[in-house]
């Protein structure tokens, strides 16, 4: 089988994994034991107004009808309305506006734990066994093992605090940019960023900075589990393709230590971080709910942790299949960069 | 006759542990109403371990103390305690890996097996030991957790206004008595000045503190102990059954192929695509107000719902070495030796795949600890009264920056320690089992980012 009709069987496979991941999703909400309409209704609740909203919400009809229904709106992308936390309002507003921020932190937690955790990584992983490396080791262990709610609320109190620590030396609201420690970012600026940019580039640079020194301690805290992963596998990585034939034989052929690092460690060491880099979507998506509730971040996380607590059951359903989308497609992307890095995919396949 | 000598002695140990476990086991297990009776009884056996024998809870009555062990301080006699009863667990442990080698040396028919090797490959593995220590720290903690708190849950937490606490009162000179409860309320951690026990330190009433008060007076010491009982139990009995189902659905993929194989790619793959948190967070909040609900605070529907959704990553772990097994000649053997599917799945396979799944689940403790403090931490998790190390966090979480920190601080520190020990006993037992085997899933543990 060639690598490219292997790639395409994994992109075939990815269409039921959705269909059944939805399924599930619709089997929790409308089979579990909780009522939408009396989360509706709230304190209001008597028996007439609910068989009323029953009826206008089509919840009387046979469950199959129900399913079919649920499933072929959510797959031709019309995403209904949210019932309970913001009535009326469909779901795609909602995501319009939640999102960005969200995007927004990971993006950055991606950033930060791969500009800290590889070459961390690489570096322990070309001085194995001295006293760096130990620390790095010990270090990326410890950080990934932190729970990430902890981990804000620590950071939160510690950036809080640095003014009277540091004796008003060092003050990380007033640092660079005047912001505060848990808020939600400004994205404003990125409403039209190229004419925003144009008119007052000061102005943009400035609502840039600002935007980014606000999400970068939740960023920092969101990337931490993956930055340990990435330094763990790097280190792994480059103490493995260190001692492979193939460098040993690029040595004795006389190529230059710079040269043997990027080209000929460097780029095989990458092949077994794939999954992790790709594998963060899972963690961003999961711990943006701890690190957006803690940072006071209203993104998507928040979106969906609200949407729960008030059973807001259509607004669960639609972000559950977003979810889902993106967790799916982060692994069609994970198959496709393995399928373009490493020529031997596909063959036990 | 010095090694019957020695062994005789282990073994009324033994008895003594049994005994010991038992007692302590028992009594503190949260809603275990239908024990009490048999607390009762087994209340009277005297164990080294108990507080009956190093009690710590008395009161200084103007010129000593009262009611604790051999006159010491409150601090002392629980200080003793809990050396008391580190020192008897590893002692215990040590007996039995003295045991262990003593018959693998002399009395044990074969020279050599395969699981020798394991054992020998841990041995130089200091980082696996680091993490077994650290373990083994955990697991006492929470076996013994009720003779380790300087108090008790039944006392201090549950129902502290049927229970009484004798002070020494500064201002009128005597002993007074005074309800739990409102001991409790005048000891609380909140902040500022008066409004705040530190840990290792004495509050208004004469009570030592190891950890601290809570915000609303309780030991933190006591809830944390029987956090990490409750942490553990989830964690061990979650990663149990989803191991069961796991191995199972891999014993029949690998064994059938074909359809099976596919149909059970589909499930997990599409269980495995569901973001974990989400449908933890989700499963939660749906079956908030039912019985299962009830049970333990919660715990049995958290371990449900774990063992529900970690199963496919385990069965993913297992499948390739399941299938290779599958392939060998002496399957083929048993097979036409007539026996059954299910014997040849049980015998021939099984034992050649466990040690791939005891890898994996022992690297995704850690995530699991993680999690149900995060679920705790916002509210979803294990419900008051039973401690939960997420939930002591969420109530200190404002008062981080004042004097009352060691609230949110000391369990935090607490569940990074036991997931980096882990985490450096996962990869032990990987290297120790598997020399050659790839470095694992790493996110396996981190607990879907919480």
């Amino acid at each position: 089988m060639s690598r490219w009709q292997y790639f395409l069987r994994r992109v075939l496979m990815s269409i039921p994994v959705v269909i059944f991941g939805t399924t599930i999703t619709f089997a929790l909400i409308r089979l579990g034991p909780l009522d939408p309409v009396s989360a509706i209704l709230g304190t209001q609740y008597n028996p007439q107004a609910a068989e009323q909203i029953r009826n206008n919400l089509g919840l009387n009809q046979p469950l199959w009808s129900q399913y079919f229904d649920f499933m072929y709106r959510l797959f031709t992308f019309q995403l209904g309305q949210s019932w309970v936390i913001a009535p009326g309002t469909t779901a795609y507003e909602l995501i319009q506006v939640y999102a960005p921020r969200t995007i927004w932190l990971g993006f950055w937690s991606v950033l930060i734990a791969l500009f800290v955790g590889i070459p961390l990584g690489f570096y322990a992983g070309l001085n194995p066994n001295t006293l760096s490396d130990y620390v790095a080791s010990f270090g990326g262990i410890v950080w990934r093992a932190m729970p990430n709610f902890w981990l804000a609320i620590m950071l939160v109190t510690a950036l809080s605090q640095t003014g009277q620590w540091t004796n008003g030396f060092f003050t990380w609201q007033t640092w660079i940019v005047k912001t505060n420690v848990v808020t939600p970012p400004a994205l404003g600026f990125f409403q039209s960023p190229l004419q925003g940019f144009i008119e007052d580039p000061g102005g943009w640079i400035n609502s840039f900075v600002r935007a980014t020194k606000q999400i970068a301690p939740a960023a920092l805290v969101l990337g931490s589990a993956s930055m340990g992963n990435e330094m763990r596998i790097g280190r792994t990585a480059v103490l493995e393709t260190i001692n492979s034939n193939y460098v040993e034989t690029a040595r004795a052929k006389g190529v230059s230590g710079r040269s043997l690092v990027w080209k000929h460690i460097f780029r095989n060491a990458l092949i077994p971080l794939v999954p992790i880099i790709t594998g963060e979507a899972f963690l961003l998506l999961g711990g943006s709910v701890f690190v957006e509730t803690v940072f006071a971040i209203n993104g998507l996380g928040w979106l969906f942790f609200n949407a729960a607590i008030n059973g807001d059951l259509p607004l669960i359903g639609t972000l559950m299949y977003i979810f889902i989308l993106i967790l799916v497609g982060t692994n069609i992307l994970q198959d496709f960069l393995y399928t373009v890095i490493d020529p031997r995919v596909g063959y036990e396949g | 006759m010095v090694l019957l000598g020695v062994e005789l002695g282990a073994i009324l140990q033994v008895v003594g542990a049994i005994a010991g476990v038992v007692v302590n086991l028992l009594p503190g297990d949260p809603g275990a109403a239908a024990v009490s009776s048999l607390q009762e009884s087994l209340k009277g056996i005297p164990t080294l371990v108990s507080r009956d024998f190093i009690p710590n809870q008395g009161y200084w009555d103007g010129s000593q103390w009262v009611g604790t062990f051999l006159g010491l301080s409150p601090a002392a006699a629980w200080a003793v305690r809990v050396t008391v009863v580190y020192a008897y667990a590893f002692a215990v442990l040590g007996w039995l890996w003295n045991g262990y080698n003593r018959y693998r040396r002399y009395y044990r028919r074969v020279d050599w097996t395969p699981r020798d090797d394991v054992v020998n490959r841990f041995r130089g593995h200091t980082w696996g030991q680091f993490g077994l220590i650290i373990t083994i720290t955990f697991v006492v903690m929470a076996v013994f957790a009720p003779a380790l708190g300087p108090t008790t849950m039944e006392e201090n937490i549950l129902q502290p206004y049927d229970y009484e606490v004798s002070y020494w009162d500064d201002e009128s000179q005597s002993v007074q008595t005074v309800l739990v409860g409102e001991a409790n309320l005048g000891s609380g951690s909140q902040g500022a000045g008066d409004e705040n026990v530190a840990p290792m330190t004495y509050d208004d009433f004469g009570r030592f503190h190891p950890f601290g008060t809570a915000t609303n007076g309780k030991d933190l010491f006591t809830q944390v102990v029987f956090g990490a009982r409750i942490s553990l139990t989830i964690a061990t009995v979650a990663m149990g059954i989803a191991g069961i189902i796991g191995l199972s659905l891999a014993m029949l993929t690998a064994y059938y192929k074909g359809l099976a194989d596919l149909a059970i790619v589909l499930a997990s793959d599409s269980i495995q695509a569901l973001p974990v948190i989400m449908v933890l967070i989700l499963m939660l909040v749906i079956f908030q107000n039912t019985w299962v609900r009830e049970l333990y605070d919660g715990a049995v529907l958290i371990i449900l719902i774990f063992s529900l959704v970690y199963w496919p990553f385990i069965w993913r772990s297992i499948r390739g070495p399941a299938f290779q097994v599958s392939e060998q000649d002496w399957i083929d053997a048993a097979k036409s030796f007539g026996q059954t599917p299910g014997q040849v799945m049980r015998k021939h396979m099984a034992p050649y795949v466990f040690s791939y799944m005891l890898i994996y689940a022992s690297l995704s403790l850690g995530g699991i600890i993680i999690s149900v403090a995060g679920l705790s931490y916002l509210g979803l998790g294990i419900t008051a009264p039973t401690p939960e190390w997420g939930r002591l966090i969420a109530d200190g979480q404002q008062y981080v920056a004042s004097p009352s920190w060691h609230i949110s601080l000391l369990p935090g520190v607490l569940i990074t320690l036991v997931v980096t020990g882990l985490n450096a006993f996962g990869d032990g037992i990987r290297d120790a089992i598997d020399p050659q085997a790839d470095t694992g899933d790493e996110a396996a543990a981190t607990g879907g980012g919480a």
